[in-house]
């Protein structure tokens, strides 16, 4: 599908889409069936029990961009200005021919009226084809902070 | 306001205004933590959160690290988290499971239940060292009602039966009911976030129904075009859903009139899988009338003072950091003896609105930052809280009633902070009957 190379750019393209509120050509680098989850309290939740940061398949994602691009969602009015840089990237050995498993952690600066958070956290994609493109099946996003108090994860992580 | 002078607390709560003084001095509030939280009835836990013998919570009452506890014995306790040796904490961790706490400094350890058991090398300490008065220190008052656990650092308050009153102890029988075994499960984590501003500022508006047809358009547009139903209805000023003022500044909301009633429950009676099933147990656990009862007062707010909000799917903690910092820890229930996919539904409800990632209280506290950047402007000081004044009815039993986007809500919650803070009539004193409330 990708090498090594291709699927650091897939990742960088993802980062600067988050990074620059590019909310629609974000949403179509997600295939139609997907699923976007941020643990809380941990790392490995089961989802059936315990409440997630964020749990959603397509229609969720969809719901998301939507707010963010409604005007009116407000804890991103004005928007953060975001600064993310993506690395260790490393191809999982369960990726097959059809799918790929990636991992990598990215270290986020988010900016907004006088406060800097700094995020960070270890993110594992699978990747699959999808009339030819790379599609972003999975997204799991383990934040290092996922069981302390956050102030505001409105931005895309 | 000079600093140190006495504060006169009848000044900034009026009948139709409130001083910003009340969210962003932080005279007022040193003297909240110690008239409020260090001296009245405050929200710990919930039983749920601690099912198993050694399940334990560190919590603040205020600014005093407690452990909520479920002893080897199967009682739950609040303990002072202080070794009574040389005053180090002996529970560092916010949860977990265990039999003793054993002080890092020098080695004393304590049951779960809080009796001291090991000393290292006690021979120095002689005959009348009583390890049996040693102890973690219990809070001074502690008691529970359905599983809400509440504690007091002041010996010296009413019973909590009489702090909460009858109309809170009702919303908690409901919040219990809604399950047919009873009972509510904590167990499903919890969504901790917060804001640059005053502790208050998100109590009152865990029961403000003015703010949700705008503030929180962006998240119920969108629950509309995916349900063909109108989301917000409920909270317009035509609404004849209803804020009733419960003393001692709690306050409720009950959505029934607004068609959480009848129309839920037939939604739940004619759809196949979970909200069939649901009812059924419901009915079977409890009695149709019952059941029927519970889910159409089930959806509402409640909020307790000072630091608890029960809302249809949460317990909501609310933590005063500093005047102008709060933390906000909301902990989705799990209702008991359900199908599993209904709690699984209401998880995914919740997530989607509420926590820092979430669609909606994300903006409520986006607004209390802004409410706090606003008012550093002190031309006019005054907040309004006038909004339905003067068209409240009140019941038999004291209960003031208003339409929901009536800001009695305000009113009755600074009202009774007023009385708590001048010493009109203090935690320690019966719920007043007034309209005022």
């Amino acid at each position: 599908m990708l090498d090594h190379h291709g699927v650091e750019q897939f990742l960088y393209r993802e980062a600067r889409l988050m990074d620059t509120h590019a909310y629609d050509t974000w949403l179509e680098l997600w295939a139609r069936t997907a699923h976007y989850w941020i643990p809380c309290n941990g790392d490995d939740i089961d989802v059936t029990r315990h409440v997630s940061l964020v749990n959603e398949d397509r229609p969720g994602l969809e719901d998301r961009v939507q707010r963010l691009k409604s005007g009116a969602h407000y804890a991103q009015d004005p928007p953060s200005r975001l600064s993310r840089v993506v690395s260790n990237v490393e191809l999982d050995q369960d990726s097959s021919p059809d799918a790929l498993v990636v991992h990598s952690t990215f270290n986020l600066s988010a900016h907004r009226r006088r406060r800097l958070d700094v995020v960070a956290g270890r993110v594992t994609h699978r990747l699959v084809l999808e009339d030819g493109q790379v599609r972003i099946a999975t997204k799991k996003v383990v934040l290092v902070d996922n069981d302390d108090t956050i102030m505001n994860l409105t931005y895309l992580v | 306001m000079t600093a140190g002078a006495p504060i006169r607390y009848a000044d900034l709560v009026l009948d139709d205004r409130v001083h910003d003084s009340v969210y962003t001095d932080p005279q007022i509030f040193e003297e909240e933590i110690d008239r409020i939280f260090h001296h009245g009835w405050v929200f710990v836990g919930h039983e749920g959160e601690v099912p198993e013998p050694g399940d334990y919570r560190s919590r603040e009452l205020g600014r005093q690290p407690v452990i909520f506890a479920r002893g080897d014995d199967g009682v739950v306790r609040v303990l002072m988290n202080r070794c009574t040796h040389r005053g180090a904490m002996v529970c560092p961790y916010e949860r977990g499971n265990s039999r003793f706490f054993t002080c890092a400094y020098h080695g004393w350890t304590f049951r779960n239940s809080g009796g001291l058991v090991g000393v290292p090398h006690p021979e120095q300490y002689g005959d009348s060292f009583d390890r049996d008065a040693l102890g973690l220190r219990p809070v001074p008052r502690c008691d529970s009602y359905r599983g809400f656990v509440f504690a007091s650092l002041s010996v010296d308050v009413v019973p909590l039966v009489e702090h909460l009153g009858p109309r809170v102890l009702a919303e908690m029988d409901i919040a219990g009911d809604l399950s047919p075994g009873g009972r509510l499960e904590v167990t499903a984590g919890v969504h901790k976030f917060g804001y640059g501003g005053n502790w208050k500022l998100q109590l009152e508006n865990s029961v403000d129904g003015y703010h949700i047809t705008h503030l929180h358009r962006s998240y119920f547009r969108i629950q509309e075009e995916r349900s063909g139903r109108d989301a917000m209805r409920f909270a317009t000023a035509a609404s004849p859903a209803l804020v009733h003022s419960l003393g001692n500044g709690h306050v409720s909301w009950d959505l029934s009139p607004a068609g959480f009633g009848g129309a839920a429950i037939e939604r739940l009676r004619n759809t196949p899988g979970w909200p069939r099933d649901y009812y059924d147990l419901l009915v079977s656990a409890h009695g149709q009338a019952r059941a029927d009862e519970v889910l159409s007062h089930g959806a509402g707010h409640v909020a307790i003072f000072p630091n608890l909000v029960i809302i249809a799917s949460q317990l909501r903690m609310i933590r005063p950091v500093a005047v102008d910092r709060t933390e906000v820890f909301i902990y989705p229930t799990l209702l008991s003896d359900v199908p599993p996919e209904m709690n699984e539904e209401r998880l995914r409800r919740h997530e989607s609105f509420y926590g820092p990632a979430g669609g909606g209280a994300t903006d409520d506290l986006e607004v209390f930052e802004r409410v706090t950047a606003g008012l550093r402007a002190k031309v006019d000081p005054w907040i309004r809280i006038d909004r339905g004044l003067g068209r409240e009815v009140v019941a038999d039993d004291g209960t003031v009633s208003a339409q929901i986007t009536s800001e009695l809500s305000n009113r009755a919650i600074l009202g009774h902070w007023r009385r708590v803070m001048s010493g009109e009539a203090s935690v320690r004193l019966s719920p007043r009957r007034s309209t005022e409330e």
